[in-house]
């Protein structure tokens, strides 16, 4: 292995490969592409969060002049008109019934925005409203009606082998124990117990859903998304319109922002139907207002206890997590799979018993949102943490480090083992912290740790191809997000071809083009893609070494690489003199592919352990409860960080957004109606809410499956920043917050609680 | 993206004008002075105009001048010029103050005072503090003008007292003098603020004693208000004043028509009173709130 | 109506209609798409362009209002040759956008502050930048370029 000092391209903070572009306001996005002959859509949605469509009246809607048709749930003939990965349940367009307010009832096709807007307001619906089933509870409770009236039929996509499809209101339930909890409680010297709470957020992607269709007069659908798995929407796309792999090209150009939420199909199928009803392309562009309500985060109520023995020592944990699922299944069950496996937390815990649900109700559909189930969980488990190492006598920080695995010990019997060093992140966290100085009034400090069983399913498919005159193009399905992984697989192909980043390309995402990828999220794509990349570099270097044996008439194995080419005795050839003189022609190209799949040292799960590690110093204003960063760290055990700059900022980024669910995001449901769905209402981090003191910290031991050792980041901050504020809090006060986010209004309501226990 | 609806703007030559296209188009006319607030609420439907009449095109009604002892501030000075304005900043230094933290720089350099007033958003700044500073508007229509109290001017939330055909040409604000201390705090979560609290005093010596005070809050309630008994606790030695603010406090809590909403509950909002009129007082008399 | 305003630089005439907002017209209109848009309430400042040099909400913003006017956009920062302004180089060199989305907006804010005054504190900068959102970086790499262009745009003067 290459020692980091020898790498030329790789483990530099080289400058964004869409960084011009991003900059000068070329670069585009779905939003503001346009195809020729195109027409626009717009959405009726639902004013009810459960009725039964009686009947849907479009005649005024078609007597508006520019107007060219009008889908509703009663033209979907002929399609398979329910699409799901997980479970087959979301029909593309209300059919019969809707779920919750905001579900598309009716979409106009114009010619353009302006008349498709105002035919809207034309079409009658006539509901019969029923009984709506908001919350968790209600939909738990004997006798109240089932929210989808069938059992879906196992639809799972491979890489979701373990959902048992819906029954009920309940969409998945997953259980995960290990030892006797029942035993380790009844004898634990230590217990904390307590009902948490993790608020509905939404991931606010600035580029709100959008998505051009066109399905052609010769059956070929073209579709043009913001999605963040292209390879996934085709999957779903295929499903629906009874198309072969083949005739279903997806295509993603930037994409503004997607944090979990443009994982897998959105708005897609609506549009494709649109385009194959009008027989024209298609543009539907949601508001960020709809945007609310098509995807949120799933909120959850965790009731947890974690018991510790008199030395100090967790001993068991057990929880129930209830998350609200919304109306459609979309990646909740992934979310609730994930949130059983993640409460476990970072720790060796010799009992364990996890029973999670997630729970259909008639509120927007939850899906993937940053961390997948871990800042949901993260906040119940590490805020348990600390109430125990509180009760054990000793210090939160030495808590951690006595009960956190060490590498290549496993927490998860059958999974991979922590491949990265916890309690040294922990360690230096709490130094970058400096914990030891006094704390002014008002002030706390904590740190706090997640790992999160990260990569999703490894089927990663990746080629490149390498021309004559020495340039090289990856062909890639992962799609750039801002994550920066144009950058960063271009790096790979630099690094291993020996060619400087200028000459290499990404090409993608396009399923005509690149090959599969399964999705880009649970931070796989530098270790999955990035390994697919460097071995097809590899295999493409294999075959110019054939090529150049025959050439130079030696044996292959008397050939000896270099940077950028061959080498037999003293006759150096480069990778495009290799070609040039083996095709006797200008311009050739050859492929260099991988396939990765679920083998070898890929076998076992999850892909790696993608690391959170935190530590935040806060100030509180007694007076009014608000909370406000003092200090904030970062660490990114990220084995080894591709480009350091891209990898500080995604965990800047999660910890960031983290911020926002620990302080004050929030969606708000007064009865059926989402109160809080615009951004006047619903609150982001600011500039403002930027820490003092913000230090980050990157861990490259390469311990990762991922190329030279590489894992994942950019989830792993997201995790423990609200529990780490609440322990903070805890600190600064003793009170213990349980309910997120710690709105000033909520931490003054409990200052003044504890105050009035106090003086009685 | 949301389309606005076809609409038509005019030009008027005069605030005369103005207000004969007011009375001409009726319901389906509104003064347009900026549009922040405006076209938000057209892009949603709430407001439907088919005729937009466009005031900022009337030469010398966004002019900032000092006449009388009192700065006169046309009605479609935007808040961002009223912020910047070096007559302002000397003659009423808590109004330039206040108007520098109005939402954000896009909507200062677009939205009016004007525009704000008539609009009577619950959460806006400008009013409460206009409230404390004795503001007055001038209303302009085809049959006369006259000066209207900003205290009379607000009926509700998002409405105003105009009567039909008037046009609001112009804020006038006493200088401020030097035995005036005032100051305008507000607490803020989310983009609206949660509460904006306006104190207004004299003292004849610099700070020992106030002989008179007015006080107003907004956002916590549908429309701004001023807490009149709370002024009445507001006066005497500094020692006097300081004691009585959580009375003064209670008193302009029980004045206004506190609100529970997504801001905040009743108990919080009156909580915040409580802070915030000590943390103004402070800062009103220039020194460190808290 | 037709409107003429000087639009990057360029004197320009276009047929509006009246109702179109200045986001829509240099979108659609003029293929400006680098000017981004989001959350149509006037909050995340992704559409800021400048008039006469001050940032407006372009979503929000009648393209009438521009009569006469000088509109920038982000497509109108880079000299003749292609050089980046300084602020756009200090974006690049501080890693200050992931998705880029908002990148445009901030930038335009920023250069409505650093025009004026380049001689700025970071509680200038943070004030005037409020109201343009990011959900990507965090903040402190876009605090940083914004920095790193003052000291640059100092030095021309």
């Amino acid at each position: 292995m290459k020692e980091r000092s020898e790498f030329a391209v790789v483990n530099h903070s080289v400058p964004r490969g869409d960084g011009i572009a991003k900059v000068t306001g070329s670069a585009v996005y779905t939003s503001d592409m346009a195809v020729e002959h195109m027409a626009w859509a717009k959405v009726l949605r639902s004013p009810f969060a459960r009725a039964r469509i009686l009947s849907i009246d479009i005649s005024q809607a078609k007597s508006q002049p520019g107007l060219i048709d009008v889908l509703t749930g009663g033209d979907l003939k002929g399609l398979s008109p329910y699409y799901g990965h997980g479970v087959r349940d979301h029909p593309l367009i209300a059919i019969g019934q809707v779920r919750f307010v905001g579900e598309p009832v009716a979409a106009v096709i114009a010619e353009d925005e302006l008349t498709a807007q105002e035919a809207l307001g034309k079409i009658v619906v006539e509901y019969e409203e029923l009984d709506a089933i908001l919350d968790v509870d209600t939909a738990l409770a004997q006798g109240t009606p089932r929210i989808h009236e069938t059992d879906f039929a196992d639809g799972a996509f491979r890489g979701f082998d373990d959902f048992p499809g819906a029954a009920g209101n309940i969409c998945q339930a997953v259980h995960v124990a290990w030892g006797d909890v029942d035993a380790a409680f009844a004898v634990a010297a230590h217990i904390a117990e307590g009902e948490f709470y993790f608020p509905m957020v939404y991931a606010y992607a600035m580029e709100p859903y959008v998505a051009i269709a066109d399905y052609d007069a010769k059956g070929q659908l073209t579709v043009y998304s913001s999605a963040q798995h292209p390879f996934m929407v085709r999957h779903d796309l295929a499903q629906v319109f009874g198309l072969p792999l083949n005739s279903v090209r997806v295509i993603v150009p930037y994409v503004g922002g997607g944090y979990g939420s443009k994982s897998y199909t959105k708005i897609e199928p609506l549009v494709a139907a649109c385009s194959w009803k009008a027989g024209r392309p298609v543009k539907l562009q949601l508001s960020v207002e709809e945007a609310f309500l098509t995807t949120r985060g799933d909120d959850a109520r965790v009731r947890i206890r974690t018991a510790a023995d008199a030395k100090g020592q967790l001993v068991a944990r057990q929880a129930t997590i209830h998350l609200n699922t919304g109306a459609y299944a979309e990646n909740s069950p992934m979310v609730c799979r994930k949130a059983a496996n993640r409460i476990v937390g970072p720790y060796r815990i010799p009992n364990v018993k996890i029973d999670c649900f997630a729970v259909y109700t008639n509120t927007v559909p939850a899906s993937s949102y940053r961390g997948l189930g871990g800042a949901q969980v993260t906040f119940p488990g590490e805020s348990q943490i600390d109430e125990l190492a509180e009760k054990s006598g000793c210090d939160s920080v030495e808590f951690r480090l006595k009960n956190l695995a060490q590498s290549r010990e496993s927490i998860h019997p059958g999974m991979r083992p922590i491949d990265a060093d916890l309690p040294g992140d922990v360690r230096e966290a709490a130094r970058m912290l400096r914990m030891d100085r006094p704390l002014a009034p008002g002030r706390g400090r904590a740190v706090c740790c997640s790992a999160s069983d990260a990569g999703a399913h490894p089927v990663t498919l990746a080629m490149v191809q390498i021309y004559a005159d020495g340039s090289v193009s990856v062909l890639s399905g992962s799609t750039e997000i801002g994550q920066g992984s144009h950058t960063v697989l271009a790096q790979i192909a630099a690094e291993e071809m020996g060619v400087p980043l200028e000459k290499v390309r990404l090409v993608g995402s396009d399923t005509a083009v690149t090959l599969f990828e399964r999705s880009t999220g649970a931070s796989r794509t530098t270790t999955l893609m990035g390994r697919a990349v460097l071995e097809a570099c590899r295999e493409a270097i294999a075959q110019c070494k054939v090529m150049a044996a025959e050439v130079l008439g030696v044996p292959a194995e008397a050939l000896v690489e270099e940077r950028g080419g061959i080498r037999s005795g003293e006759t150096r050839l480069t990778w495009s003199e290799i070609l040039e003189k083996y095709f006797q022609m200008e311009g050739c190209s050859i492929i260099g592919r991988a396939y990765l799949r679920k083998a070898g040292d890929l076998k076992l799960v999850p892909v790696f352990w993608e690391i959170g590690v935190v530590g935040v110093e806060i100030a509180l204003d007694e007076e009014t409860g608000r909370i406000t960063l003092e200090s904030l760290v970062t660490i990114g055990d990220v084995g080894l960080a591709i480009n350091p700059a891209m990898t500080e900022g995604q965990d800047l980024g999660a910890a960031t957004m983290g911020l926002g669910a620990g302080l004050f995001e929030e969606l708000i449901y007064d009865g059926q109606q989402l109160m809080n769905g615009t951004m006047l209402e619903y609150r982001v981090p600011r500039f403002s809410d930027l820490a003092n003191n913000v230090e980050m910290k990157l861990v490259q031991n390469r311990d990762g499956v991922g190329p030279y050792g590489a894992k994942g980041g950019g989830e792993g901050a997201v995790n423990p920043i609200s529990p780490c504020i609440a322990n903070a809090l805890h600190q600064a006060t003793g009170v213990r917050m349980r309910t997120l986010p710690l709105t000033p209004e909520r931490v003054w309501k409990a200052l003044q609680e504890k105050k009035a226990r106090a003086s009685t | 993206m949301t389309t606005l609806s076809r609409f038509e703007i005019h030009q008027p030559a005069s605030v005369l004008e103005a207000s004969q296209m007011l009375a001409q188009y009726g319901d389906d006319a509104g003064i347009y002075a900026g549009g922040t607030e405006l076209l938000l609420a057209m892009k949603h439907a709430a407001l439907n105009y088919r005729h937009l009449i466009d005031l900022k095109v009337i030469l010398g009604l966004n002019s900032i001048n000092v006449r009388n002892g009192s700065l006169e501030i046309g009605a479609t000075s935007a808040h961002r010029s009223i912020e910047r304005s070096a007559i302002v900043r000397q003659n009423q230094p808590a109004l330039a103050e206040m108007e520098s933290q109005v939402a954000n720089v896009r909507v200062r350099v677009t939205g009016t005072l004007g525009g704000n007033l008539c609009f009577a958003e619950p959460h806006s700044d400008p009013a409460t503090l206009l409230l404390v500073l004795g503001g007055t508007v001038r209303a302009e229509s085809a049959t006369g003008a006259r000066e209207i109290p900003v205290a009379e001017l607000i009926a509700g939330a998002y409405a105003n007292n105009f009567l039909p055909g008037e046009v609001l040409t112009k804020i006038t604000v006493p200088c401020a003098k030097p035995s005036h201390r005032a100051g305008y705090m507000k607490f803020q979560v989310h983009e609206r603020p949660t509460l904006g609290l306006g104190l207004w005093m004299e003292t004849p010596d610099d700070g020992r004693t106030f002989t008179s005070a007015r006080v107003a809050v907004g956002c916590v309630c549908p429309f701004p208000t001023r807490g009149v008994e709370a002024e009445k606790v507001l006066t005497g030695s500094r020692g006097e004043v300081e004691k009585r603010l959580p009375e003064a406090a209670d008193l302009i809590a029980d004045a206004a028509d506190l609100v529970d909403d997504h801001e905040g509950s009743v108990e919080y909002k009156r909580h915040l009173i409580h802070i915030f009129l000590r943390r103004v007082f402070r800062k009103a008399l220039r020194e460190p709130v808290s | 109506m037709n409107i003429g305003f000087e639009l990057n630089g360029k004197p320009t005439i276009l047929e509006i209609e009246q109702r179109e907002t200045l986001a829509e017209v240099l979108r659609g209109r003029c293929r400006l798409t680098g000017v981004k848009v989001s959350c149509e309430a006037q909050v995340c400042g992704s559409c800021t362009v400048l008039v006469d040099d001050l940032p407006v909400s372009a979503c929000t913003f009648l393209a009438y209002e521009v009569r006469g006017k000088r509109v920038t956009t982000i497509e109108g920062l880079a000299d003749e040759s292609g050089r980046l302004h300084p602020l756009q180089q200090a974006f690049l060199d501080n890693f200050a956008f992931q998705c880029g989305f908002c990148t445009p907006g901030m930038i335009l804010a920023a250069k409505s502050l650093l025009d004026e005054n380049s001689n700025v504190t970071d509680a200038e900068i943070v004030a005037h930048m409020n109201g343009n959102l990011c959900r990507c970086t965090g903040y402190l790499p876009i605090l940083k370029a914004i920095r790193q262009a003052a000291t640059e745009l100092r030095g021309q003067k």
